[in-house]
């Protein structure tokens, strides 16, 4: 009896909650967002290290170059993509985001109007205006400007090989894919670190974040061997690079590595924040990847064995066997800062960002976001920055906060293409340095681009969550064993018969419409 | 007095508290409410724990409805347009329901023949250890694994069982003497991983229901039947095992609406490039297609989808309680 007394009266206790919570909700969300102030702008952006306080040197004196504070959202790198679909499916969009351009969430988005539409808006801002009109149209959406593009160097791709190791088995820098290969064989079987073990292996390759076409170790090779780099054109029409003859010719070398144990075992599973790990502790000796590792791995040797870190040498892309060469480009930018509508309503307001955003990509602000402060962390010298206190510890939050966050928010001085070029201490690093550009401008000559980059099909954004993956799974598959050239094959026919075949064909037709 | 103001309280009630027996037999409303009015300490301890499954549990499924939208966040719940059961449909041609199915009761059907009784196998044991500091420490000991997180059992697991620098794997290696397998990417080895995982971190746990249940058993029980001449299987399996059925069949069904709740964060830490085919689960797909490709909308016809396979094995199980003569949860 007394159950039922109670039962009686749960229903009512509680529709009398659920209307509390509706009310207090409601209460909540209650503010009037075209009115908001826009004396503050809110950003996100990638984050490589630790987060800048918001009180911070760097903080305050970009703040005080734009006359606007700022709330900056920094994300690390590795989380980026699900936060900013996290983000997107928020209230809390911030009024400027370093965004994929081509994520079917942020595509999705911003066709149904969260953020500005700029084409044609930015030419009225010196700074912002797009430098380079083929990169311009490669960040677009099907040739509509959703954001400020952050440059890159067009190249980056590079190998890195351990030095000692390579003057240890008596080999000369590679020039080809077989030089290579060679030197992996010797660094697998000839004892290069010299303990008398066979525990040293050639080239370490981590698990690979990204899908097909991102710039990984497989898609480096593949271009070396010809394949297209993302799309390229067959007998007169637009082919993913993985439809090509090439694709299996380079994964069929790759996996002989594998078969000869010329690469880390656990290439599918060894996490990518740890891939420089095995080259400093001596295990493998070869890095493919973009040339900013060299230095970083310097940096590496200089804590482990700061009297001896010349243990690094860098070359570029290498031909393929038959002596011709296809260099693997970069796409010359990385992400575009869009302007989100939800605080930025009006034509006005959008100009007072944009003005804003021009301020903050000025030389002056470059070298802030890029360089640091002036006389603080580095001084000017022959038109490069020299570091200077670094062993102050407010100099080394400077620095850290510009290397691992602010340079995040350049557009036209950015990782890679700092405001001013760095000024190293010692010679090994300017060296390697200096030597990105030569390798730059000598790959460029054989670059293979991607004449797909401005476009997406609408298909591979409604069904990119299962194409995606497709490929790269294969190809590991394949390279690992667990499959057979065949069976890769099939992987490739399916990739085509579960929406690939619309893919191909809008992107045929977007490329058509748009031009290359 | 308030439950004067209130309509159908008879006049005159008297105000002075009865005994309890008293207080139970009134039906009419207004005594109810004049009860509820008594007890009210006992309604406001009750207030958390309504707003938390209000909060978390109930106010959260008003978002379900997105499953029939094509929800796009910048337009609202309200502005996205219905599609009726359009992401159902692509989900059942779909190339991936099949496999998330069988993935995900293969590994259901291995929880429950390896991970379910190993609790009530290890309380049993424990049961009969004579000492009890022994049965105390070790009964601790497993304990312990299931206060780490799931990010330490998989980065152990990957640091014992890596090609690479795997302590364990090169130890088993040596053993068979055969050549080095990489166990953590290999597709054959996932699901014993999985199962050796959960065991390792749960079982410890688990037990402490059927050894609170063990000692509630009446020790007369034992010496009647040693007196019949009963051993220790007849006593285990006449007296402990009837004695604890009802946990494990309250732990069976309390279990069964869990199955297909996989373990989202263990499957999505141990999930690579190579092991994806058997390794793809309803969780680990939804948290993938919801959040890292932002397919909102088809994920969470996904995730309902589960849902309602979820209720029917709960409800089944329950059915089959009741069927085999235990009282079921409700």
């Amino acid at each position: 009896m007394t159950i039922r007394t109670r039962r009686g009266w749960r229903l009512p206790v509680a529709l009398a909650l659920v209307g509390a919570l509706a009310v207090s909700a409601a209460a909540c969300s209650s503010d009037d967002s075209s009115q908001q102030s826009l004396d503050k702008i809110t950003m996100m952006t990638r984050l490589f290290g630790t987060a800048p306080k918001a009180d911070g040197e760097v903080q305050k004196a970009v703040e005080k170059l734009i006359g606007k504070k700022l709330d900056i959202t920094w994300v690390p790198n590795a989380e980026y993509g699900d936060k900013t679909n996290v983000v997107l499916a928020s209230n809390n969009i911030p009024d400027v985001m370093a965004v994929d351009e081509k994520a079917p969430t942020f595509v999705k988005a911003a066709e149904a109007g969260a953020f500005w539409d700029l084409t044609g808006k930015l030419d009225k801002y010196p700074n912002l205006k797009p430098a380079d009109q083929q990169t311009a149209r490669n960040s677009s959406v099907n040739g509509k400007t959703y954001g400020i593009y952050r440059v890159r160097p067009l190249l980056r791709s590079a190998v890195v090989i351990r030095k000692d190791w390579l003057a240890k088995v008596g080999l000369q820098q590679p020039e080809t894919t077989e030089d290579l290969y060679k030197i992996a064989k010797a660094f697998t079987e000839q004892d290069p670190d010299g303990n008398g073990k066979k525990d040293t292996y050639g080239l370490i390759i981590p698990k690979w974040p990204g899908g097909y076409a991102s710039s990984s170790p497989y898609d480096v090779i593949e271009t070396w061997f010809g394949a297209p780099t993302g799309w390229g054109e067959r007998n007169g029409k637009l082919v993913p690079g993985f439809d090509t003859e090439e694709f299996y010719q380079a994964n069929r070398w790759l996996k002989k590595w594998v078969d000869e144990g010329l690469i880390n075992r656990d290439f599918a599973t060894l996490d990518s924040a740890n891939w420089n790990d095995p080259f400093v502790q001596g295990k493998g000796g070869i890095i493919i990847d973009v040339n900013v590792r060299a230095n970083q791995l310097i940096d590496l040797f200089k804590q482990k064995t700061p009297d001896n870190i010349d243990k690094v040498v860098m070359v570029g892309n290498l031909k393929r066997p038959d002596g011709q060469k296809f260099s693997a480009p970069f796409t010359g930018y990385n992400n575009v800062l869009a302007i989100s509508k939800q605080r930025v309503r009006t034509d006005k307001q959008l100009d007072e960002v944009l003005a804003t955003l021009d301020k903050m990509q000025s030389k002056e602000g470059s070298i802030l976001l890029t360089n640091g402060i002036e006389g603080r962390n580095f001084k000017a010298e022959d038109g490069k920055a020299v570091p200077i206190n670094q062993t102050d510890p407010a100099v080394k939050v400077i620095q850290n906060d510009v290397d691992k966050a602010f340079i995040q928010l350049g557009t036209r001085a950015s990782v890679g293409l700092g405001a001013y070029a760095p000024k190293y201490a010692d010679e090994v690093s300017q060296k390697l340095y200096d030597l990105r550009d030569t390798l730059m401008q000598e790959d460029l000559k054989t670059a293979v681009h991607n004449p797909a980059l401005a476009v997406i099909s609408p298909t591979l954004i409604q069904k990119g969550s299962t194409l995606n993956l497709i490929i790269p799974d294969a190809r590991i598959k394949y390279l690992s064993g667990a499959i057979t050239e065949d069976q890769l094959r099939a992987e490739v026919k399916r990739w085509y018969d579960s929406g690939g075949t619309q893919v191909a064909q809008e992107t045929n037709d977007l490329v058509a419409k748009i031009g290359k | 007095m308030a439950t004067d103001l209130l309509p159908g309280a008879p006049p005159g009630e008297p105000k002075t508290r009865r005994p309890w027996r008293e207080r139970v037999v009134p039906r009419k409303p207004g005594r109810r409410l004049a009860s509820a009015l008594r007890h009210r300490w006992l309604y406001v301890m009750l207030l958390p724990g309504l707003a938390y499954f209000l909060i978390f549990k109930y106010w959260p499924m008003y978002g379900l409805h997105i499953a029939f939208k094509d929800y796009l966040p910048f337009l609202g719940y309200s502005g996205s347009p219905w599609v009726g059961l359009k992401h159902f449909q692509a989900l059942f041609a779909g190339p991936d329901l099949g496999r998330l199915m069988t993935n995900t009761l293969i590994l259901a059907l291995l929880t429950i023949v390896f991970a379910f009784p190993a609790p009530i196998v290890v309380a049993l044991m424990l049961n009969e250890v004579r000492t009890s500091v022994v049965k105390r420490s070790v009964q601790s000991l497993i304990y312990i694994p299931h206060f780490l997180s799931w990010t330490i059992v998989a980065s152990l697991t990957y640091l014992l069982l890596s090609a690479d620098f795997g302590v364990l794997a090169a130890f088993i290696d040596d053993l068979v003497g055969g050549q080095q397998v990489d166990y953590v990417a290999q597709e054959g080895w996932f699901r014993p991983i999985i199962i050796m995982q959960l065991l390792w971190k749960q079982t410890g746990w688990g037990t402490i229901i059927y050894l609170a249940a063990l000692a509630g058993v009446d020790t007369q029980l034992y010496e009647a039947a040693r007196v019949d001449g009963a051993g220790r299987w007849r006593q285990l399996w006449h007296i402990t095992i009837p004695a604890i059925r009802p946990a494990i069949v309250v732990m069976a069904i309390l279990t069964s609406g869990h199955l297909l709740d996989t373990g989202f964060e263990q499957i999505w830490l141990m999930t690579t490039s190579l092991n994806r085919s058997v390794a793809d689960v309803f969780d680990t797909y939804v948290y993938y297609i919801g959040i890292t490709q932002g397919a909102f909308s088809y994920s969470t016809a996904v995730g309902l989808f589960k849902g309602l396979i979820g209720v029917l094995l709960i409800s089944g199980s329950n059915w089959l309680a009741k069927r085999l003569g235990q009282s079921g949860l409700y």
